[in-house]
Formats: C-alpha cells, sequence, structure tokens
C-alpha cells in the first residue's frame, strides 16, 4: 500500500494546515476532479448526466448547507426543502425581471435572498433548542410551501402555477432552458457545486467553524470564551441557507427545468437530512458520500436485475429498491453512527499504518 | 509567593445570591489584587462555583457590589466578561468534546481573530497569515502544558486529568489578565496535581495572569496561594495569608478539622 505520510515533513504551518495535508490525498482530489471535469462530459450520455450526476451533486451541494447548520453548529433543521424552494423561487423572480442579466449572478444572488429568509426563521433559536427548534423549521417548511402555492406572483401568474425555466445563454452557449445540453447544464453545475464545497470546507476549518462547532458541542463554554451565541447561529443560518438555496436555484434552473411547489416538500427536506446523517454530520466529503447512498445507488439498484437478466417488473424493483435502501441506511448508522465519512477517516487512519494494527 | 501588587484587580462587596429559598452566597466581600494566586476554600456547597459564576456574568447577584478593573458593573454577560479579559474552567470540565485538542486551544484565540467571513472562505492571504500567527500561539500553550502528543485527537476520548489540561490550555490561549480556575486538580494523582500546580505558578509568573484557584488539596492552595478566601454556607469565614488561614480555629473546625 502506498497511502503514506512518510518523507513527508511539513516544515510550517502553513502545510499542517493545509485541508488536505497528505500528498495521496490531494492526487486523489485531483484524479477526481479529472474525471468530474474530463472523463464525464466526454464519454457520459444524457442518462449518466441528467438522471444522476446533476442531481447527485445538487443533493450533495444542498446537503453541504445543511450540514453548516446541522452537523457544524447542532442545530437540527427539517425545513431544507422549503430553503430550496426560496432560492429556485428567487431565481425565477430575478431572472424574469432583469433577462438580460448572466444567469449564474442570479443563481448566486438567490442564495442571498434564501439567507435573509433563513435569518429570519433563525431568530428564535436563541430562545429555543433541540427538538422545539427542529418543530419550529418544520412549521417553517409547511408555512413557506402553503406560501408558494398560494402567492401567484412568484411564477409569474403562469397559467401551470410552476416555474418555468426561461432559455438563458452564457458567452452565447444556452445553459438553461430546453436548448442547453446535458454536458453544458453538468459542468454549469459541477463548477458551481466544487467553488461552494470548497468555500464551505475553508469556512469550518477556521474561526468560523471552531466558533459553530464550540456552539454545537458546550454552548456554555463557547459564551465564556467571548462568542455570542445569537450571531454564531445566526452566521450558521445565513451560510447555510445561502448553500442550500443556491442548490434550489440550480434543482430547477439546471435539473428539473420546471417546478411546481411540491417539488420543495417535506420529502425533499428529509432526503437531505438523511444524506448527512448517512454521510456523516459535521463533514463536507460525507455530503457527497450520503448523496451516493441516497441518491446513484438506488438508480444503481434499480438497473441491476435489468443487467444480469432477472425477470422482474418495474414496480417490484422500485419496492425492492426502498427496501433495500432502508436497510443499508440502517445498517450504517449501527455499524456507524458517525456516517460514512468517518468510516473513510477510520479506514485512512488504518492505510497509514497499514499492517501494523498501531 | 511574591509577584503580587497592591492595585486592586476584582473588588467584590456585600454579594449575596440566592436560588428560589437557597442561599448560595449571604454577604460576602472580598478582592483579588492583579498578579495575585487568590484561593478560595470551603466545603462542598460553600458557594465557591457559585462565586465565580458570579465574577464571570453567569450568576447575577441580587445584592452587592462588584468592580473589576475599576470599573464598577451593572449587569454582565459571560462573553461580555471574556471580552475584559476574564476567562474561566469548569469543575465538571467544559470541553468542545467533538472538537481536537488544537482546535479547542485554537477557540480561545476566537476574540482576538478578526478577519470575516469573506476572508475565511478563501482561506488565503490575510485569513491565513492570521490563522498561522494564531496557530504559533497555541501552539506555544500546548509546548508549554505538554500535551503534544494529542494535539489531534478529539478531546471527549481523552482521559480526564489529560482533558483538564486541555481546559487550562483553552483559557491560557485567551490570554486572560483574571484567570478562574474551579477544582482543576480534582481527581488527579500527585504528579498531575504537580504538573498543574507548575501551569498555574508559571502563569502568573510568566503571563503575568492573576488567579483565582478553589482547591481542596489543602497541601497545594498552602504552596500556591498569596491570600486565602475560606466560604463556609455561603458566608465569609476567614481571608488572610496562607499561615493565618491555617491556624484560624474556625477555619480549622469548618473545614481544615473534618478531614478533607
Ligand atoms: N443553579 C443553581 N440552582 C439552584 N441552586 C444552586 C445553583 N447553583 C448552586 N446552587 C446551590 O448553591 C449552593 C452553593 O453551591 P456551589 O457554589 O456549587 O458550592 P461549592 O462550589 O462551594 O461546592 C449549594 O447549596 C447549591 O445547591
Ligand atoms: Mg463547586
Amino acid at each position: 500500500m502506498f497511502y503514506r505520510e512518510a518523507g513527508q515533513y511539513k516544515t510550517t504551518y502553513a502545510a499542517d494546515m493545509a485541508i488536505f495535508p497528505i500528498r495521496q490525498d490531494r492526487w486523489g482530489l485531483a484524479l477526481i476532479l479529472f474525471v468530474a471535469f474530463v472523463v464525464i462530459p466526454t464519454f457520459g450520455g444524457p442518462f449518466l448526466l441528467n438522471t444522476m450526476m446533476i442531481p447527485f451533486l445538487v443533493l450533495s451541494l444542498a446537503a453541504i448547507g445543511l450540514n453548516l447548520l446541522t452537523g457544524y453548529t447542532g442545530l437540527l433543521s427539517l425545513g431544507t426543502g422549503a430553503f430550496m424552494g426560496v432560492g429556485a423561487y428567487a431565481c425565477y423572480k430575478l431572472a424574469t425581471w432583469f433577462p438580460q442579466v448572466n444567469i449564474l449572478v442570479w443563481i448566486v444572488a438567490s442564495g442571498f435572498v434564501s439567507a435573509a429568509v433563513g435569518v429570519l426563521f433563525g431568530l428564535p433559536s436563541l430562545r429555543i433548542k433541540g427538538f422545539y427548534l427542529a418543530v419550529a423549521t418544520l412549521a417553517a417548511q409547511f408555512f413557506l410551501q402553503w406560501g408558494f402555492a398560494r402567492a401567484p406572483w412568484l411564477v409569474n401568474y403562469n397559467d401551470s402555477g410552476a416555474i418555468e425555466v426561461p432559455r438563458a445563454t452564457l458567452f452565447g452557449v444556452p445553459v438553461t432552458g430546453p436548448s442547453a445540453t446535458p454536458v453544458t447544464r453538468y459542468l454549469v453545475v459541477l463548477t458551481l457545486v466544487s467553488i461552494m464545497a470548497w468555500l464551505a470546507s475553508n469556512i469550518v476549518h477556521g474561526r468560523i467553524g471552531r466558533i459553530w462547532m464550540a456552539v454545537r458541542d458546550m454552548d456554555i463554554a463557547a459564551q465564556l470564551i467571548g462568542i455570542r451565541l445569537l450571531n454564531a447561529k445566526l452566521l450558521a443560518f445565513a451560510v447555510s441557507s445561502f448553500t442550500v438555496g443556491v442548490a434550489g436555484a440550480l434543482m430547477v434552473f439546471l435539473w428539473l427545468g420546471a417546478a411546481e411547489p411540491e417539488a420543495f416538500n417535506i420529502n425533499l427536506s428529509f432526503e437531505i437530512l438523511f444524506i448527512i446523517i448517512i454521510g456523516g454530520l459535521g463533514s463536507i466529503v460525507g455530503a457527497f458520500f450520503g448523496a451516493t447512498i441516497m441518491h446513484l445507488m438506488p438508480i444503481a439498484l434499480r438497473a441491476l436485475p435489468a443487467m444480469i437478466g432477472l425477470p422482474i417488473e418495474a414496480a417490484r424493483v422500485e419496492q425492492l429498491t426502498f427496501m433495500i435502501t432502508g436497510i443499508l441506511i440502517i445498517v450504517v448508522l449501527i455499524a456507524e453512527p458517525h456516517g460514512l465519512a468517518r468510516l473513510w477517516q477510520t479506514a485512512k487512519q488504518k492505510l497509514r499504518v497499514w499492517p501494523f494494527p498501531y | 509567593m511574591t509577584g503580587a501588587s497592591d492595585e486592586i484587580l476584582l473588588d467584590v462587596e456585600n454579594v449575596s445570591l440566592s436560588f428560589g429559598g437557597v442561599r448560595a452566597i449571604t454577604d460576602v466581600s472580598f478582592d483579588i489584587r492583579r498578579g495575585e494566586i487568590r484561593a478560595i476554600i470551603g466545603p462542598n456547597g460553600a458557594g465557591k462555583t457559585s462565586m465565580l459564576n458570579v465574577i464571570n456574568g453567569f450568576y447575577h447577584p441580587q445584592e452587592g457590589r462588584i468592580t473589576y478593573r475599576g470599573r464598577t458593573r451593572a449587569r454582565m454577560k459571560p462573553h461580555e466578561a471574556a471580552r475584559q479579559g476574564v476567562a474561566r474552567t469548569f469543575q465538571n470540565v467544559a470541553l468542545f468534546k467533538g472538537m481536537t485538542t488544537l482546535d479547542n486551544i485554537m477557540t480561545g484565540r476566537s476574540l482576538r481573530m478578526k478577519r470575516g467571513l469573506f476572508w475565511q472562505a478563501l482561506r488565503h492571504g490575510p485569513a491565513l497569515a492570521e490563522e498561522i500567527e494564531h496557530r504559533r500561539v497555541c501552539e506555544e500553550i500546548i509546548d508549554f502544558l505538554e500535551i503534544e502528543h494529542i494535539r489531534r485527537t478529539p478531546v471527549g476520548a481523552l482521559p480526564y486529568g489529560l482533558q483538564k489540561r486541555v481546559e487550562l490550555g483553552r483559557a491560557l490561549a485567551m490570554e486572560p489578565e483574571l484567570l478562574l480556575l474551579d477544582e482543576p486538580m480534582a481527581g488527579m494523582n500527585l504528579e498531575e496535581k504537580e504538573d498543574m500546580s507548575r501551569f498555574i505558578v508559571e502563569a502568573k509568573l510568566q503571563r503575568g495572569m492573576t488567579v483565582a484557584l478553589i482547591e481542596h488539596d489543602i497541601g497545594v492552595v498552602m504552596d500556591l496561594s498569596d491570600r486565602v478566601l475560606v466560604l463556609e454556607y455561603g458566608r465569609r469565614i476567614a481571608d488572610d495569608v496562607p499561615d493565618v488561614v491555617k491556624a484560624d480555629p474556625k477555619v480549622i473546625d469548618a473545614y481544615l478539622g473534618v478531614g478533607h
């Protein structure tokens, strides 16, 4: 095995503080980026891009957003779906008001709208904690979803009552709307998700991330070292909702192409929550692991019987997929309550010292 | 011990604190001079921890005045006390369990780090320079406390004695003027107590901190402290240099005599 840090002495704090301090990790990351940016768009068909990769990336980004709030700051939210909706509707309004402005600007700007709404609903978090805060976010989920359905203004009084994504271009190439190719949409999503994952990872490894974790682990001691709880929590709500809102805008504009209020329902909130629980609370890479299990694995399971020639009906396959996914979630949680990210850490630690157990 | 000045850093006057019907502190006055190690002793339930909680703003006394650095203060919140240079460790360790030793100690620097979300998100330029500068301070504290080997260990997995050390490290990282230590040596063996005593003395002598120390081990208290406040049932029963306190019959009755 060559997963070793032998000979890699860190002579500066900067090198020691790098997020990927081990050379093999950096190679691994470079390889993943190469596959994601070059191999997949070159060889991947519409099914891989539309049905697998784009949703995978969007869900991963939403999970990163929720993880900042729930995994890092310890504030459980059941309103992720609705906050994705806020991002999507905000993006739609902005893009139809000012169609001449680049769509990417509006996708990012919609994150700010979602952040503002997140802060508003985060205000009670100083007074209420744990279970009751989760109930408050659940109320936000239903309230916002109700609002989406009751305000035709949000969709510019469309007959369908749904967001209908307009055509927009980037350097003359269509990126949204029916004429945008899967490859283009995939590359735009991949770029945005990569950048935001990198920014989130930077934040959690610095002062702000430490403050969030301090609030999560022991809020009394956090106050004692000078942290203002309300500021720290509201900042977590803001950054988390920003990320979730951008994911929502991406979901509608670059994946679905149209969306009714139902698209942002409680099921979506739970899906994102499961992703971070399986992937690992308080881990950025865990969001990608969790999205693999929750989104990519069921697709693989569905394709499996046909590939090996088993004659099973589609409905039966669907049921089996649900069951297997459910069982896997439970197994993962029993085997490693800290999620796949922790399993991955442990495995890497073992590899480092292999073949000597200690 | 030497090193104390005559300047009064903290003055507590006629403080009373009660919880519903329970009187935790009754009309206690004492002061802490800059640069001294001030011990607070007394049997369990005497109100020692409550007194520290009053000093750093967790509890608000019903009566009395507290003057810190020459300013008599109104109600103060714990995070404001931290901003004014008061740091604290807890009787039952209050660390950030999911974080590593290094991160716990770095969190103690939060107030001194100024770069906002924008630079933090980039983790380059000023934010990185700041992170390195504070990392250096924390590494120095880690060396001082001899906890290099557990730098990357989540503190929840550490034995109690080491957790107490990390908690002291986090308080030292704040570079406070006044360090409040609530039974920092409880449950430690002799060797660990000697280490901890050395750290406390050095915090005073080399880092110029003023220390308020709650401790049950009378030997340690007599060795370390400049003056000793003795509480019993929330009242002050003695307050003097160690040798005088040790000979006070009231103290012997209340505390030393019963074999703590
Ligand atoms: N938060 C609180 N609520 C109610 N009673 C308290 C609280 N904190 C302390 N007390 C009471 O105040 C008295 C002094 O407690 P404490 O300050 O912890 O004593 P010590 O630290 O000297 O052992 C005890 O009777 C205790 O039960
Ligand atoms: Mg106590």
